[in-house]
């Protein structure tokens, strides 16, 4: 055994085959990114061979040469006529159906010349040229005084339907994940925004194909999100029944979701999406504070950002939005000062600036502002409170930046302990709430789930599928709960454990364990089951300090003025039914605590929903002997 | 314990009664089809047609087979039976400078094999305990507790290798056939056994008869332990009550001429290597021989003594005894009964005392047997002796 393998050998080991081989790719329009799954089971970003983590879609025409990603990118500078950009949402659309601005800084999109109706873009390339002589059967070229023909490579035009370019830049993505994993990839799962038409979400999967990716589902982006913050990894403290708001900044879009999380199944409520909002309007105002600079520091008039560049001033712009890529990573990442600096921006002169935290923040405000208003917006239409959300996860590299957090927060009005990646500590250094990458690496993670159901589940893996119809649930419509009853006088009229939220989805069942009170002389003990209806009430209070009128009431909130203060309410709508019950092992409590001499017992109380609505509640005493009181609600 | 705290029930408080039991049905929504809880749903809903209990039974059945997938991981090459013996505290705290007086059998966890331990079976519980009790394992496991060692003053990690060298030990001398041997001849299970042995004192003082069962019970098993020291193998066993005569005959006369390889040289006292006085080495060496010879005639002596009692007490040597007598008389009837058929019953009373007397003298033979065996076991004993101290003679010289 020991001599065969004393050189290694050459299969993989077994670690590393245990592995699921499959990729999840989240495939924005600006930036890319593909997460795999690493030798310690957690689903990760990799980086391509250019070690890029974030992979530009780009498509870039060079001679004979093709860049794909950030060598792309840079082409923009100098050879914007071949470069493709933002081909992902021309996917699947028609010719006519696509706003034409006449964009100077990329390749143009031109009607396909064959295919009608079908936008194509147009680039320049040299074909290799023709082998140069033609091979003679005798094996040496006639003897001739015609000049031997040149093997240059021939200028050429290439078409270039977007499903082709898709398919070009999907495969290299695939490679640069092949190459990670050392294997074939089994499957993949990508992302696609929300507002995607079916003709789009099929011209997608066309391609994923034609690239010779198995697409085992496309995911919608927040469901992406939520696969990576239903996951326990997330945050262990969080409630698994929240409400969740995305915030999907990317460079050229800003896309909300509000979503409902079920102990692990995730609903939208809400979503909202925009195009005017994105992270390209602070590269603009980001550029022109630079370029500003440039002008008072060199007496060289450089004007960016406007609707008829001279091309000296294109060029110039071109290279600062390269550069100011570093420059806001660079703020997103640490509180000093970043610098921004090309080389020979114009006629030869070189630039250097900084800009600090205040200035940045001060400077892109605007956008910041009509991202909290989006999101207020969002808030309106789904009638839902700022109060009732319990967690904000950004997502997309803008989000990066900890002003924007800052400024949502507060413009928002959001609880000031709400829970973002921010206020978790997870997005410096590739944490888990890292905004760049949590979409790829939701991704991975369905994608994971999807491999690993066995060929007897097949109807499963079915529903995963476009056009599934199981996605379609039931839920209930009210918050479902039990009040035990006190003569605390409090609106609930005792103590009130809600065990159902509104929105969950049926059938469900959920338990819950506490103690309850008994007292001395009879061990009896009640509860009602209640259907109510949760709501915020807004109270004004004088902004002296005083003890706030409502003792039981825990979650109460101020806002930033000191005058008003947003409770929690519950409003109690239709009585279901109730139980009574002897506790059989109740215990007096004993030791120096404050409670010491009441007498109680632990219970669990478990609810069942049904699929056709019918309740059944059952609070059991913990432990042998223990006694049980039920309610059963038939459906409605 | 839970953190949620109810008051208690007010005394006045009664159900109130149901005035519309109305539950507001549920609406419909859309999932986002994503993550291990949306296939439970799926299952739930699909298979399990919304029942709770079902989708419980398949998780249950799930969790085991992923269990059994695992277990059969773990074992997935054949162990050959040495398993997985529990260490307990007493094992783990053994100081490696004691190691004669160690249990190398329950150190690589083999108790239940002992000296039927074959050498692959030891190779595999040692790596097994190697792997699990390697200083190298041991430091990082213990690694975070080396704050606490520090604010309590005591090193906790002196003692860490302890174990390891008691293994290390065991291997060495269970993986070394004259040293195992050595060993496996005052195996600390075996001198317990040993002491348990019925001596002949319990039974001549008491005159108490033992039943047939009991007999086989006290000694089927002491056989089956002392058949291990045997150099010929396979060694009769001492078999049931329905042995053949050949059976039991055969058996009394191998352990009769029982030859063992049993030998003493483990509870040798040590000799004292730094000593330079090659004279206190020469005496204890002496010592010891003398030791070892005491030792093994003791040994020899004692099973004599085993297969003596054995003997006496053997319900079979009877049965086959009244069996010979019956024939013989069978025989004698028949010579005799053509003769005479009125005078049987005097006959038999002759007959009787003649058995008796029969009895008797095959008895004497049997004491006879014994003595002379004894006494050959005696002479054995002296030979061994004198050879000794030739041995020894020559060894000084």
């Amino acid at each position: 055994m020991a001599s065969n393998t004393q050189n290694g050998s050459a299969d993989p080991s077994e670690e590393i085959s245990n592995l699921p081989a499959v990729v999840g790719i989240n495939f924005g329009n600006s930036f890319a990114s593909i997460a795999v799954f690493t030798k310690d089971g957690q689903a990760e970003c990799i980086a391509n061979e250019d070690g890029e983590r974030q992979i530009a879609c780009a498509l870039s025409f060079f001679g004979e040469e093709m860049y794909i990603g950030s060598p792309a990118k840079a082409q923009l500078v100098k050879n914007s006529k071949n470069t493709i950009v933002g081909f992902r949402n021309l996917l699947g659309k028609k010719f006519s159906e696509i706003t034409h601005s006449q964009s100077t800084t990329s390749a143009p999109v031109i009607q396909h010349p064959d295919i009608p109706d079908e936008p194509a873009y147009k680039v320049e390339i040299l074909q290799p040229a023709p082998a140069p002589l033609p091979k003679s059967t005798t094996g040496t070229p006639a003897a001739s005084s015609a000049p031997t023909p040149r093997s240059e490579p021939i200028p050429a035009e290439r078409i270039l339907p977007v499903s082709e370019v898709t398919t070009i830049f999907l495969k290299s993505l695939l490679q640069s994940a092949e190459d990670f994993l050392g294997k074939r990839v089994q499957g993949a799962v990508i992302t696609i925004p929300s507002i995607f038409t079916d003709a789009q979400k099929d011209a997608l999967e066309r391609a994923a194909a034609d690239a010779g990716i198995t697409v085992y589902q496309l995911l919608e982006e927040p469901a992406a999100v939520a696969a990576v913050t239903t996951a326990e990894a997330w945050n262990s403290t969080l409630p698994t029944d929240r409400t969740q708001l995305i915030v999907d900044v990317g460079s050229s879009s800003l896309s909300l979701s509000l979503l409902a999380l079920r102990e692990g199944l995730a609903q939208v409520l809400a979503s909202s999406s925009s195009t005017t909002t994105g992270g390209d309007a602070i590269d603009s105002k980001l550029i022109t504070f630079f370029a500003n600079e440039f002008a008072k520091k060199t007496k060289t008039p450089l004007t960016v950002c406007s609707e008829k560049p001279s091309t000296a001033d294109a060029r110039a712009e071109a290279r600062l939005r390269l550069a100011i890529e570093h420059t806001k990573r660079t703020i997103s990442a640490s509180p000093g000062a970043a610098t921004c600096s090309v080389e020979s921006l114009k006629d030869g002169v070189d630039f250097t600036g900084t800009i600090n935290r205040l200035r940045f923040d001060m400077l892109v405000r605007p956008i910041y502002d009509s991202v909290a208003r989006s999101v207020i917006d969002l808030l309106a239409t789904a009638n839902v409170d700022a109060h009732q959300v319990d967690e904000i996860v950004y997502v997309g590299g803008t989000t990066c930046l900890s002003g924007l957090d800052e400024h949502v927060g507060l413009t928002g009005g959001f609880n000031e302990d709400i829970n973002t990646p921010f206020s978790m500590g997870t997005v410096i250094g590739g944490g888990i709430g890292d905004p760049t990458t949590v979409l790829a690496r939701g991704c991975a993670l369905q994608a994971a789930l999807i491999a690993s159901l066995t060929d007897e589940e097949e109807e499963l893996r079915k529903a995963f599928e476009r056009g599934s119809e199981l996605t379609e649930v039931k839920t209930t419509s009210k918050t479902l709960g039990i009040v035990f009853p006190d003569d605390s006088g409090n609106e609930t009229g005792g103590t009130w454990i809600p065990l159902v939220l509104a929105g969950t989805t049926l059938p469900a069942r959920r338990t819950a364990t506490f103690d309850i009170g008994l007292s001395e002389e009879s061990k009896r003990f009640a509860f009602e089951l209640w259907e109510v209806s949760e709501g915020i009430r807004v109270e004004k209070i004088k902004p002296v300090q005083e003890e706030t009128p409502n003792a039981e009431d825990e979650d109460e909130e101020e806002e930033e003025e000191d005058i008003e203060v947003k409770h929690k309410t519950i409003t109690k709508d239709s009585f279901l039914g109730a139980a009574e019950a002897e506790a059989a092992l109740g215990i007096k409590v004993k030791g120096p605590s404050k409670d010491a001499g009441k007498w109680t017992t632990t219970v669990e109380a478990t609810i069942i929903v049904a699929a056709s609505g019918a309740v059944d509640v059952s609070v059991k005493e913990i432990g042998k002997d223990g006694v049980v009181a039920t309610v059963k609600v038939s459906a409605p | 314990m839970a953190s949620i705290q109810t008051n208690v029930l007010p005394k006045s408080y009664t159900i109130p009664s149901l005035t519309q039991a109305s539950i507001a049905g549920p609406s419909t929504r859309r999932l986002l089809p994503v993550g291990p809880a949306y296939i439970s749903h799926l299952r739930l809903t699909i298979h399990h047609d919304h029942d709770f209990d079902a989708h419980d039974a398949h998780l249950e059945k799930q969790r085991q087979k992923l269990e059994e997938l695992q277990n059969s991981a773990a074992n997935g090459d054949d162990d050959l039976g040495v398993g997985d013996e529990p260490e307990s505290e007493e094992l783990l705290a053994l100081d490696p400078k004691e190691w004669k007086k160690h249990d190398y059998y329950a150190v690589l966890g083999l108790s239940h094999l002992r000296y039927k331990a074959n050498a692959e079976q030891i190779k595999i519980a040692h790596r097994k305990k190697v792997l699990k009790h390697h200083p190298d394992k041991k430091v990082s496991s213990t690694a975070p507790q080396s704050t606490s060692s520090l604010l309590t003053g005591v090193n906790l990690n002196t003692n860490d290798d302890a174990f390891f060298k008691c293994i290390a030990k065991a291997h060495e001398v269970l993986t070394h056939p004259e040293k195992r041997s050595q060993y496996d001849s005052v195996d600390h299970e075996l001198m317990d056994s040993q002491e348990d042995d019925p001596i002949p004192s319990t039974f001549s003082k008491t005159k108490k008869s033992l039943s047939d069962e009991e007999f086989f019970k006290t000694f089927t098993h002491i056989f089956e332990r002392e058949s291990r020291f045997s150099k010929k193998q396979p060694v009769p066993m001492l078999g049931d009550i329905d042995a053949s005569k050949e059976h039991v005959e055969g058996f009394y006369d191998f352990w009769y001429n029982f030859d063992s390889w049993r030998s003493f040289e483990w509870l040798d006292k040590e000799i004292n290597e730094g000593s330079d006085n090659r004279d206190d080495k020469r005496y204890t060496e002496k010592k010891n021989k003398s030791e070892r010879a005491r030792r093994k005639k003791e040994d020899i002596a004692r099973l004599r003594q085993l297969v003596d009692l054995t003997l006496s007490l053997d319900p079979r040597i009877k049965r086959i005894k009244q069996q010979e007598k019956k024939t013989r008389e069978a025989k004698k009837a028949a010579k005799s009964a053509p003769a005479s058929g009125t005078v049987t019953p005097q006959k038999s009373k002759a007959q009787e005392e003649e058995e008796k007397k029969k009895k008797e003298e095959e008895e004497k033979a049997a004491k006879a047997d014994a003595k002379k065996a004894k006494a050959a076991a005696a002479n054995a004993a002296k030979k061994a002796r004198r050879a000794a101290r030739v041995a020894e003679e020559g060894d000084v010289a």
